[in-house]
């Protein structure tokens, strides 16, 4: 099956991600997917969850923290500035605590804390993966893609999530319990109803938004995962141990897609015994993918001539991944 | 007169449900409420562990739950580093 029929056939899928390891191509291919299904008609947001996000220099354009910019008629893309979001967060939680108590300023001791939580490295990724929610919630595109970070913080996020997720439970029963305790007094005493309790309703938000983003990641029907691999002998490898990994953590996988394939044609032309060793060892590992990935591999693309930047480089890869723009 | 009956009747079973609120349920109440305490602390504990250099919970979320907590943390903090000594006994 070939990528273009993949989007066809499954037009519920509208969370699109490339994974891989570093430097395959997954920006590339993230901003040539965007760039086709923009060309289809179909409003798309391309972002970027990656601290060191590169798609401002594949647009050619600097998008680093400064919301969805427009690239070209429907194609929108956003780098998230991690940063600025956590500024913002602290100021947020600095203001709460200020109204809810009438402070002139905040005490130092929780000023402290605050300052402290965010040096703290998971600071950095939930606070991402809070801004995807926020993206993604928004429903104002056709297709979300996503710029994926390495593989491993990709996991890293899922087992954290789940992690979060039964902590979350553990402490919402706590609290419900204290509520009881609560009540009891309130009964005994011959009070009307104990207040609300608002910690308990931060709780559940915040179960609701881990819930999110995971699900995200996990969602059978919305979510089409596409692993980048180069015809290299440690990138099959990797790619396959983490195929076997995102599998255990039940992410949707839709197919493999070869990046890097020097023309074969090449062969037949006067070249270097240095490119010939390298067409050798590609052919090799080409009929390992071709033998271990099979029907799952979905696109082969070649090594381009140079740098992918630029909208017209973008459209040439875009023409390589799906086909052209014929369907 | 009944209105005064009723309001003397009123009057009493009022003072009676407060004895036997006394006799029994005061400490019961209170019991509730020292329980809830505990909990409080322990709940604070862990959200907010850091402040004691133990992180539990992930920071970006526990900051979400601090402005709820903000008036209960110097005593939490206080109960949790507090040596324990004989008067522990009389609490």
């Amino acid at each position: 099956m070939s990528l273009a029929r993949v989007f066809e056939e499954q037009p519920d899928r509208r969370y699109i991600m490339f994974g891989g390891k570093g430097g395959l191509g997954k920006t590339t291919f993230s901003a040539a997917s965007a760039y086709w299904l923009a060309k289809q008609g179909y409003r798309v947001l391309v972002f970027s969850v990656d601290p060191q996000a590169s798609l401002s220099d594949i647009f050619q354009q600097d998008i680093f923290g400064k919301g969805a910019v427009e690239i070209m008629p429907n194609l929108y893309a956003q780098e998230i500035d991690a940063d600025q979001r956590i500024r913002e967060y602290q100021d947020e939680i600095r203001a709460k605590i200020l109204d809810m108590y009438g402070m002139d300023q905040v005490p130092e001791e929780i000023e402290n804390y605050i300052q402290a939580a965010a040096a703290e490295p998971a600071m950095e990724e939930s606070a991402i993966f809070d801004a995807v929610v926020d993206i993604v919630v928004s429903g104002d595109y056709d297709y979300y893609i996503y710029d994926l970070v390495p593989l491993g913080h990709a996991l890293y996020y899922l087992s954290m999530a789940s992690v979060y997720d039964q902590w979350i439970d553990k402490i919402t029963a706590l609290r419900t319990e204290m509520e009881e305790y609560n009540q009891v007094a309130a009964v005994m005493q011959r009070k009307k109803e104990s207040q609300e309790d608002a910690i308990l309703r931060e709780l559940q938000y915040i179960k609701e938004r881990i819930n999110k983003s995971s699900g995200i990641l996990t969602d059978r029907v919305r979510t089409a995962f596409f692993f980048v691999v180069i015809p290299e002998e440690m990138a099959i490898l990797d790619t396959k141990k983490a195929a076997g990994l995102f599998a255990r953590y039940s992410v949707p996988l839709s197919g493999y897609i070869v990046n890097r394939v020097i023309p074969e044609t090449l062969a037949q032309q006067e070249i270097p015994e240095y490119l010939r060793h390298r067409l050798t060892m590609q052919k090799r590992h080409l009929a390992t993918i071709e033998r271990e990935l099979g029907t799952d591999v979905l696109a082969y693309v070649p090594e381009m001539e140079r740098d992918i930047t630029g909208l017209g480089m973008i459209e040439k890869m875009a023409d390589e991944m799906f086909g052209g723009n014929e369907q | 007169m009944p209105d005064e009956d009723t309001e003397k009747k009123a009057g009493f079973l009022e003072s009676a449900k407060s004895i036997l609120y006394g006799l029994a349920g005061h400490d019961m109440t209170r019991y509730a409420l020292k329980t809830r305490g505990s909990m409080e602390h322990l709940f604070i504990l862990i959200t907010m562990g850091d402040l004691l250099g133990i992180p539990i919970l992930p920071p970006y979320y526990s900051l979400r739950i601090l402005p709820y907590v903000v008036p209960q943390i110097s005593t939490w903090k206080r109960r949790m580093l507090r040596e324990r000594d004989l008067t522990d006994a009389l609490a």
